[in-house]
């Protein structure tokens, strides 16, 4: 263990006195990195790109990666009108979408302290996929299914924080709650998707199950200004998140305020977990996957925010692309490939039996 | 530096503390004793504001603890509680670290004070070997040295640990009260500790408070107040107090209470029938030989106790 009083200038980059740490600095700003949280992002956002631009590629007509490149440059190809108004726009979505997940997945795991938890788990999917099906099954405008899936999506999230902040929004109380708004909701889909004309039942089913088909930049305009307006929340989100694992009297001894940090936390979670579940509808195996899988690649006690959004964008693109190509020319809703990919890895970390959450 | 003005405090319908009034000493290390359910770790948590009090005041340094940001007091107060939560996967540095957080922000995360902080408190509570392992890998004794290196970081004038020698085997028990006696000794720090172990709390504290159903039976140095009629006071045993033969502080030895083996004639302290609830004074005979007060007499140490007065 070696002191750390390096006197590095207004900016620049200096081992902390921390294992694994780096300290990076920008004039006022000095910000605590893990040395292979940085490696892995960068690893991650080579490959993202390259998924970008195979998804891009493949499909009727192929277009060649070298002329998939020449026509984001602007060089002008033939191809352009496939790339850039029939691909592109999904492809964006995906990833934007993908890394919302990986956020909202984050945020929520954190403080239910449970790698199981994500928006399906806490009913935020149940609340938006209830207010869509009453949207598709009762004539409502196409455009008006997001918004409204929206508002439901918010609605189960109030509900979920009154019936679990009165014990201070703690981890159990949290789960359980979720998962008492989960069953509530889904059991009134049912029942709207029961009594409703059949046709419109199979569309709302579709929704539920979430595709990427015949969306593109607008979701995406929504997902990603979601994301924006809310960087300042998630850049002290991400400090933040480092102090879940304390309990609650050691929170306090430090000078934390550990409920009113899961309210934040937790609020941030829920509301970029309906946002994207109203544009994409329940696609949100990536928001279970990706923490978990992002938290053993940096090897780090808690999931790191960017690396998961990175991860979460990756997975979705992958599969949206693997939903299109597989059974072309039908395509499988990324929803279906997401869940194929997900359901193994549940079982995985089940059999490793973590002792997590104790 | 901490005080308590007309303290109630208590869990859901129970009152644990009924107006309380205390001053603790500054620059001292107070331990505060009494048995179990007595309120001494209500006390704790009510004055390291992890417990709301419903009625009355704690002031640390004159100043009602509620009307300053909490950041603010952990700047200047540390606490470890009962038997805190050991985060999975968390290196001890790591952990150390996060004594840090009063002093940080999430624009400003780091600083070369905090790793001065840091590598103090850990070289301190003698963890700084253990710095790169993972929390949850080490044994008992190495965690409360971590989490006390911990609250250590904060770096603040006062500390509170609320049981700290709990669970720790009788080496280790003594190795983190004589961290905390140099802490107090070297640093100039105070400290306050909840401790089960009287002759511990007799042997370290320069300021004992005794506690029993919520109230504040007797505060003051251990060879003035710890007797054995506080003791029968306060826990309702009967006992010796003879002076500790390393430390020459007040030792308790629960009189005989009928158990395996029997005292050898002439012991003091023994038979004696004990009936703790104390209800008929009449069938209780406490046969404890006259004795001096136990400040005195050091050179015989088997006469310092009270006589009994009976239960």
């Amino acid at each position: 263990m070696t002191t750390t009083n390096r006197s590095a200038g207004p900016a620049g980059v200096v081992r902390a006195g921390l294992p694994g740490r780096t300290l990076l600095r920008v004039g006022p700003i000095s910000l605590l990195i893990r040395r292979r949280a940085v490696l892995v992002a960068a690893v991650l956002t080579v490959l993202l790109l390259l998924a970008v631009v195979l998804s891009l590629s493949l499909g009727t007509p192929y277009v060649a990666p070298a002329d998939v490149l020449r026509s984001l440059s602007g060089a002008g190809t033939p191809y352009d009108l496939v790339v850039f108004d029939l691909r592109l726009p999904r492809v964006v979505l995906a990833a934007v979408a993908g890394a919302a997940f990986g956020v909202a997945g984050t945020l929520i795991q954190s403080v239910a302290r449970n790698p199981l938890a994500s928006p399906d788990v806490i009913g935020i999917t149940q609340g938006a996929g209830l207010a869509a099906t009453i949207a598709l099954t009762s004539g409502m405008a196409a455009v008006l299914v997001a918004p409204t899936a929206l508002v439901g999506g918010l609605l189960a999230a109030v509900l979920l924080f009154a019936l679990g902040a009165r014990h201070g929004l703690a981890a159990q109380r949290f789960v359980l709650a979720g998962v008492a708004v989960a069953f509530g909701f889904r059991a009134l889909t049912e029942v709207v998707m029961l009594t409703a004309d059949p046709i419109d039942g199979l569309r709302a089913q579709i929704w539920l199950i979430g595709t990427l088909a015949g969306k593109g930049w607008t979701e995406a305009a929504w997902i990603a200004g979601t994301l924006l307006v809310l960087l300042p929340v998630l850049a002290w989100a991400g400090w933040a998140l480092n102090s879940t694992a304390l309990d609650d009297d050691t929170a306090r001894g430090v000078g934390l305020r550990p409920v009113a940090r899961r309210i934040g936390l937790a609020g941030t979670g829920v509301l970029i977990a309906a946002m994207v579940t109203a544009q994409v509808g329940a696609v949100d195996f990536v928001a279970l996957v990706a923490p978990q899988v992002a938290r053993r690649l940096v090897r780090a006690e808690r999931p790191p925010l960017v690396c998961a959004a990175l991860l979460g964008a990756l997975l979705l693109v992958l599969a949206d692309l693997a939903g299109r190509r597989l059974l072309a020319p039908t395509q499988l809703p990324a929803g279906v490939l997401t869940a194929a990919i997900g359901g193994p890895y549940l079982i995985f970390l089940l059999l490793r039996g973590r002792r997590r959450s104790s | 530096m901490l005080s308590t003005r007309d303290l109630v405090a208590g869990y859901d319908e129970r009152t644990v503390l009924d107006g309380l009034d205390l001053d603790l000493p500054t620059d001292a290390f107070t331990v505060i004793v009494g048995p179990n359910a007595c309120g001494k770790s209500t006390l704790l948590r009510t004055m390291a504001r992890l417990l709301t009090p419903r009625r009355g005041t704690v002031l640390l340094d004159g100043t009602a603890i509620r009307d300053l940001p909490t950041r603010e007091v952990a700047r200047r107060l540390g606490v470890l509680p009962q038997s805190p939560l050991v985060p999975e996967g968390v290196t001890v540095a790591d952990l150390v670290g996060r004594g840090r957080q009063p002093h940080q922000r999430w624009w400003r995360q780091w600083s070369s004070e905090d790793g001065a902080a840091v590598d103090q408190a850990m070289a301190l509570a003698d963890v700084t070997d253990l710095a790169n392992r993972p929390v949850d890998s080490l044994s008992g004794g190495q965690r409360q040295r971590v989490w006390i290196a911990m609250t250590l970081a904060q770096d603040t004038d006062a500390l509170l640990l609320d049981e700290p020698t709990t669970f720790l085997d009788l080496a280790h028990q003594v190795e983190v009260l004589d961290l905390l006696h140099r802490l107090r000794s070297e640093r100039g720090r105070t400290v306050v500790a909840v401790l089960h172990d009287l002759n511990q709390a007799a042997r370290y504290a320069d300021h004992l408070v005794a506690m029993r159903a919520g109230t504040v039976v007797a505060a003051g140095a251990p060879r003035e107040i710890l007797t054995a009629d506080l003791v029968r006071d306060v826990f309702g045993l009967a006992c010796v107090v003879v002076p500790c033969p390393v430390t020459g502080a007040p030792l308790v030895v629960p009189a005989y209470t009928g158990g395996p083996a029997a005292p050898p004639a002439g012991a003091p302290g023994g038979p004696v029938v004990v009936s703790a609830g104390a209800g008929d004074p009449s069938s209780s005979t406490a046969s404890v030989p006259d004795a001096r007060p136990p400040t005195g007499d050091a050179a015989n140490p088997l006469t310092g106790s009270y006589p009994s007065k009976g239960l």
